[in-house]
């Protein structure tokens, strides 16, 4: 158990670099969005530029709101990361099951806790943008549902966790399920794409990014990522730190 | 302590004789074997099918109850199809959560662990049985359905095409929620855990079934368009997950 | 009972063979290094305060759960790559009785005589009915048997492999004095070249049937010993002992 826990050495002082990198990078990105990177003017391709608003959903889409699309430089990076720790939680519940060793489960339960915190983010920004462009607080779009569906999963693989004492038969059924969840995740995407549902079409956005707003773009993700790693190392270590207490604590029972 | 050897002594002849009375089975006879158990226990206490049949009853007086403010005008066709897998997935939530009850009782499960055979067969075996189950109950509930609510209503003449995602969806319910039902038997709170874990995990699969079932009951032209690719992708979920589900069942049934 | 001993350890190969053998649950060590060698034909009785590992170590050594660390050979098979050798050979014996509530009781029996592919399971059922007087209500279901015949059905059911190492998890537990008698029977029937593993919290009971006893204490070794290498006073004063200092 002891070499499963580690604390400190060159990832533990990584994790600070990260986080801090992260902090400056997503703030520079935030700042370039509202200052430098222009308003698109037809990134709905169902709304040109010079026409009256289109009805999506039953709702009136205008140009004017446009501004709100400023929320999709934070809410895709967002989106994008929390769907890939997904996938580690999966790969760390492999992991698991072949080697059978605790040190994978932590990493796997770690990995979906920062999952969980950017499956909310993303939840958030895309309520806001829905709320503002559709004026709708929910609506049942394939894209928010199947985020909603994320969601739940994650909360899901905490709940089932909670409700196992068995530490080793809780490490095996998380990692069974964080396999499902990831799996699943990817599945409900395809789908819900694939198959129209009838009520609320799929929005697509035309490409025609501008160069300014890539960049913005690649800095969020890039600072995004600094962060996740950031927040996930540190949380091993202090996960790490308490089992380590743990272990001294039940020696010096004995 | 001797005094019960008379009527035993094959016994102790027998523990002479080195290993002798095994043979290797084959993996078929003994999914054979579990599948019978499972069947016969099944037809003896009727537990599952009553209890699934009677639920699926009071969904449908509960469908009833909330149409019954509809103007008498509505058209309840394009939502039928919902309606349908809200009643499957209600009634297959209920039978999952007791197929493995007669395992757990008496630690039979334990039992079935100290066989040597390959886990995979348990998981086939409980699957086939969860899956004879649930077609047994929709045989009466989904024609109970139409009779209540669409025998006034003019349905397209693709209707019998419902079936094939019924039979699709149902092969995927009973497969992932195999695995579940073992995962949740031995936790705390099982009945909600296996909905929490069921629902989100069946989501892809239902949106698939719900719209190769819409459009069959409709037959409407531009849905229509969308009933084999539905039909396609709840297959292709089905193989995926079943195929997962039956790589991981060692784990999750020794664990 | 002595003569027995001496006629069964006539082979080399040993029973059980650990080395090691540790399980952690979370950072409980509920079994800590445990090395264990146990001869063909011995009846090892193991003792020690509740939480000491008992059954974790029977369960280890049953292929029911896997060790964290460390290795054992069971009847010669490795328990971690030939867990499907060792599993045709061993039997449980447990307080729960592993049969179905609502089969018969030939039913259950037939049940997992096909599990075990044995090759003449009709054969076999009737002659282990026969050996637990339970061949009048075999067309009964289980449910209506009482406690001390469905221990009966449940003895039989784990000897239908013709089991060479036989586990035992506290079976007297809560049998009425017949179906104690029947179990004292049953055991000194088999007895002969095969090998027991028994947890117990009956120290008597435990110390008469046994070849060999095992004394756990959080997971470790506190005694272990040829019985008659011991006396009963002396090895009960140890084992309350034990106790005391076991409790948490």
């Amino acid at each position: 158990m002891n070499e499963n826990v580690k604390v400190g050495g060159i990832l533990d002082q990584l994790a600070n670099v990260a986080l801090v990198l992260g902090l400056l990078l997503t703030t520079a990105s935030f700042i370039l969005t509202f200052t430098i990177v222009p308003v698109p003017q037809s990134n709905l391709n169902v709304v040109p530029a010079d026409q009256p608003p289109a009805e999506i959903g039953g709702l009136y889409v205008t140009n004017a709101l446009m501004f709100s699309q400023k929320i999709f430089y934070f809410h895709m990076p967002v989106a994008v990361i929390s769907l890939g720790i997904l996938f580690f939680t999966a790969l760390f519940g492999i992991m698991f099951l072949i080697k059978r060793d605790h040190r994978w489960d932590l990493n796997a339960k770690v990995a979906t806790e920062v999952s969980l915190v950017f499956i909310l983010m993303t939840m958030a920004t895309g309520e806001f943008w829905t709320a503002y462009e559709w004026n709708a607080w929910w609506v049942w779009e394939p894209r928010l549902t199947t985020y909603l569906i994320l969601t739940l999963l994650v909360i899901g693989y905490f709940i089932l966790r909670n409700a196992v004492d068995d530490p080793e038969r809780r490490a095996v059924f998380a990692s069974v399920f964080g396999i499902l969840a990831f799996i699943d995740a990817v599945v409900s995407l395809l789908i819900t794409r694939i198959i129209p549902s009838s009520r609320h079409p799929v929005i697509t956005r035309e490409g025609g990014l501008e160069p300014l707003m890539v960049m913005a773009l690649v800095v969020c993700i890039f600072g995004m990522i600094f962060l996740a790693y950031g927040i996930y190392r540190t949380r091993i270590r202090e996960q790490r730190l308490r089992i380590r207490l743990d272990t001294i604590k039940e020696r010096l029972e004995d | 302590m001797e005094s019960k050897s008379g009527a035993n002594e094959q016994v102790v002849e027998q523990a002479n004789i080195a290993h002798s009375i095994l043979k290797t089975p084959s993996t078929f006879s003994q999914y054979k074997a579990l599948l019978a158990k499972d069947i016969r226990q099944e037809f003896r206490t009727r537990e599952m099918l009553t209890s699934m049949g009677i639920y699926a009853l009071l969904v449908l007086i509960i469908f009833g109850v909330a149409f019954s403010q509809m103007p008498s005008s509505y058209e309840i066709m394009p939502i039928s199809g919902g309606l349908i897998w809200a009643l499957i997935v209600f009634t297959s939530l209920l039978g999952l959560n007791r197929s493995f009850s007669h395992e757990k009782e008496e630690g039979s499960l334990q039992g079935i662990l100290l066989v040597p055979l390959d886990r995979a067969v348990i998981f086939l075996s409980k699957a086939t049985s969860n899956l004879l189950f649930l077609a047994i109950v929709e045989l009466i509930t989904i024609p109970l359905f139409y009779f209540f609510f669409l025998s006034s209503e003019i349905v397209a003449d693709t209707l019998w095409l419902a079936v094939i995602p019924i039979i699709v969806g149902t092969v995927g319910i009973a497969g992932i929620g195999t695995l579940l039902a073992t995962i949740t038997m031995s936790t705390r709170g099982k009945d909600v855990l296996l909905a929490v874990l069921f629902i989100p995990l069946s989501y892809p699969l239902l949106f698939a079934c719900v719209s190769a079932t819409s459009a069959a009951i409709v037959g409407d032209s531009m849905m229509m368009s969308n009933y084999i690719s539905s039909v396609a992708l709840a297959a292709g979920y089905d193989v995926v997950m079943i195929l997962v589900s039956w790589l991981l069942y060692d784990y999750v049934v020794s664990a | 009972m002595k003569k027995n001993n001496q006629n069964t350890i006539k082979t080399d190969t040993l029973a059980i063979e650990a080395k090691g053998l540790s399980k952690l649950f979370g950072v409980r060590r509920a079994l800590d290094g445990l090395d264990l060698k146990l001869p063909q034909g011995a009846f090892l009785s193991i003792f020690g305060p509740n939480g000491a590992g008992k059954t974790t170590l029977l369960s280890i050594l049953s292929t029911l759960a896997r060790p964290t660390k460390g290795k054992a050979k069971v009847l010669g098979f490795d328990l971690n790559e030939n867990s499907d050798d060792i599993r045709g050979q061993i039997g449980l014996i447990s307080h729960r009785s592993m049969l179905y509530p609502d089969l018969t009781a030939e039913e259950n029996l037939l049940f997992i005589a096909r599990l075990y592919g044995l090759k003449d399971p009709k054969g076999r059922v009737d002659e282990l009915l026969d050996a637990v007087e339970l061949t009048l209500r075999r067309h009964d279901t289980v449910r209506t048997f009482s406690r001390g015949m469905t221990q009966r059905l449940s003895i039989a059911r784990s000897l239908i492999c013709d089991p060479k190492l036989i586990f035992l998890d506290e079976p007297y537990s809560g049998l009425d004095p017949h179906a104690v008698d029947i179990l004292d029977g049953l055991i000194a029937q088999i007895r002969d070249g095969r090998s027991f593993v028994m947890v117990s919290h009956d120290l008597q009971k435990g110390f008469d049937l046994s070849t060999h006893v095992l004394m756990l204490a959080k997971g470790k070794e506190v005694l272990f010993s040829e019985k008659e290498n011991l006396d009963f006073e002396a090895f009960a004063q140890q084992y309350r002992a034990t106790v005391g200092m076991g409790v948490v």
